[in-house]
C-alpha cells in the first residue's frame, strides 16, 4: 500500500491539446462564442460575419449535438463552416477543434467557434481560442452572470442580445451589467439586436480591433 | 453533465499513473474541487463509479474529493476574502478588483495503491 502523488489538472490533455492548437493560430484569431440555447449567436454571427468577410479570411466550426443547421446557416452568409455534431455530449473540446481545422485549413484571419449551447460545461474546456465572447438574451434572467460564474468568470467580451425586446421584458440590463461585472470587472459589454440592428457594427469593429491585435 | 467528461479524463491519469508505478490495485483517488469549476460533486461521483467497473485496476476504489473555497485579494486594499456569493466585491472598500486565489481547481492530487 503507498501513495502515489499526481498533482495534475483532471482535464490536462484536453488542455495539453489547446496548447498545442494555440500555437497553430499564430496569425489566427480565434473566438469561442458560447451562450445559452437560444440567445442568437447564430443570429449575430450571420449578420456580423457579412461585415466581415470581403476584408477577412474567415471560417466557423459549429458545436451542435445533432443537425447541420447551423452550419448551413452560416454557409448561406458565404463564410465556409465546418459542422460537428456532438451526440450526446454537452460541450465542443480540444479534439474537435483539431477536426474542424483539418477540414478548414489555417490560412485565415478569424476563426470563431460557436460552441454547444450551455454555459455550464463549455466554460471548462479549453479549445486554444484567444478569447471566449459570452452571448445572453433579455429573454433570460438578468441574474445568469451570479448564476453561472463559472462561464462570466473566462470570458472577455459579454454581449446582451434581443436588446428590441427590452420595452417588453422584466430583463434589468444595468443590474444584469452589474452583476457580470461584480463576476468579472474588465468584462467588455456589447448590446446587440438583429431585429434593429444595434450594436453589430460596434462588434464587427470589436472583431476587427481583437484581428488586428492578434496579428501584431 | 460534463462530469463524464471530466470523469474519463481522471480515469486515464489514474491508469497511466498506477501502470506506470507497477500497482496492483488503486484504493483511493484524491481530486480537488474549487466551488467556482462548475462541477457537480454527486455527478462526478457517480460517472467515475459508474466507468471504474470497467477497469479491475480501479473497481474497487474510491473517490474522495476536498471542496475548495472561493477566496481572493483585493487589488485596492489588499484584503483578503472568501466568497460564498458568486459576487467577488471586496468585503472591505467594495472594489471589484479581486484577484482570485483559490476556487477554480479542478485536479487530482494523489492515489492510494496496492
Amino acid at each position: 500500500m503507498g501513495k502515489l502523488i499526481i498533482k495534475e489538472k483532471i482535464l490536462s490533455k484536453n488542455s495539453d491539446m489547446a496548447k498545442q492548437l494555440r500555437n497553430k493560430f499564430k496569425n489566427t484569431l480565434v473566438l469561442n462564442f458560447v451562450s445559452s440555447p437560444g440567445s442568437g449567436k447564430t443570429s449575430i454571427l450571420e449578420r456580423v460575419l457579412v461585415m466581415l468577410k470581403d476584408k477577412y479570411k474567415l471560417a466557423v466550426i459549429e458545436g451542435d449535438q445533432q443537425t447541420s443547421n447551423d452550419a448551413d446557416r452560416i454557409e448561406a452568409t458565404g463564410v465556409r463552416a465546418f459542422q460537428v455534431n456532438t451526440g450526446g455530449s454537452c460541450h465542443l473540446e480540444a479534439s474537435d477543434v483539431e477536426r474542424g481545422i483539418a477540414e478548414l485549413g489555417l490560412d485565415l484571419d478569424l476563426l470563431i467557434i460557436e460552441n454547444v449551447g450551455n454555459l455550464v460545461c463549455t466554460a471548462a474546456f479549453d479549445l486554444g481560442e484567444d478569447a471566449k465572447i459570452i452571448v445572453l438574451s433579455t429573454t433570460e434572467g438578468e441574474d445568469k452572470p451570479i448564476k453561472y460564474p463559472t462561464m462570466f468568470r473566462v470570458g472577455t467580451a459579454f454581449i446582451i442580445n434581443k436588446t428590441d425586446l427590452l420595452p417588453y421584458v422584466d430583463f434589468d440590463i444595468e443590474k444584469c451589467i452589474e452583476y457580470a461585472k461584480g463576476v468579472k470587472p474588465d468584462l467588455d459589454v456589447i448590446k446587440t439586436s438583429c431585429k434593429t440592428g444595434e450594436g453589430l457594427q460596434e462588434l464587427a469593429r470589436y472583431i476587427e480591433k481583437m484581428i488586428q491585435i492578434k496579428k501584431g | 453533465m460534463h462530469e463524464m467528461s471530466v470523469a474519463t479524463s481522471l480515469i486515464d491519469i489514474v491508469l497511466d499513473t498506477a501502470k506506470n508505478n507497477n500497482a496492483s490495485k488503486v484504493t483511493k483517488v484524491f481530486v480537488k474541487i474549487g466551488r467556482l469549476a462548475g462541477i457537480e460533486k454527486d455527478a462526478l461521483l457517480f460517472a467515475y463509479d459508474a466507468i471504474k467497473d470497467e477497469y479491475g485496476l480501479i473497481k474497487e476504489s474510491e473517490m474522495v474529493i476536498e471542496d475548495v473555497p472561493i477566496t481572493g485579494k483585493c487589488h485596492k486594499c489588499g484584503k483578503t476574502d472568501t466568497y460564498t456569493e458568486m459576487f467577488f466585491a471586496c468585503s472591505s472598500c467594495g472594489a471589484y478588483e479581486v484577484e482570485l486565489l483559490t476556487g477554480e481547481e479542478m485536479s487530482i492530487t494523489e492515489i492510494e495503491v496496492d
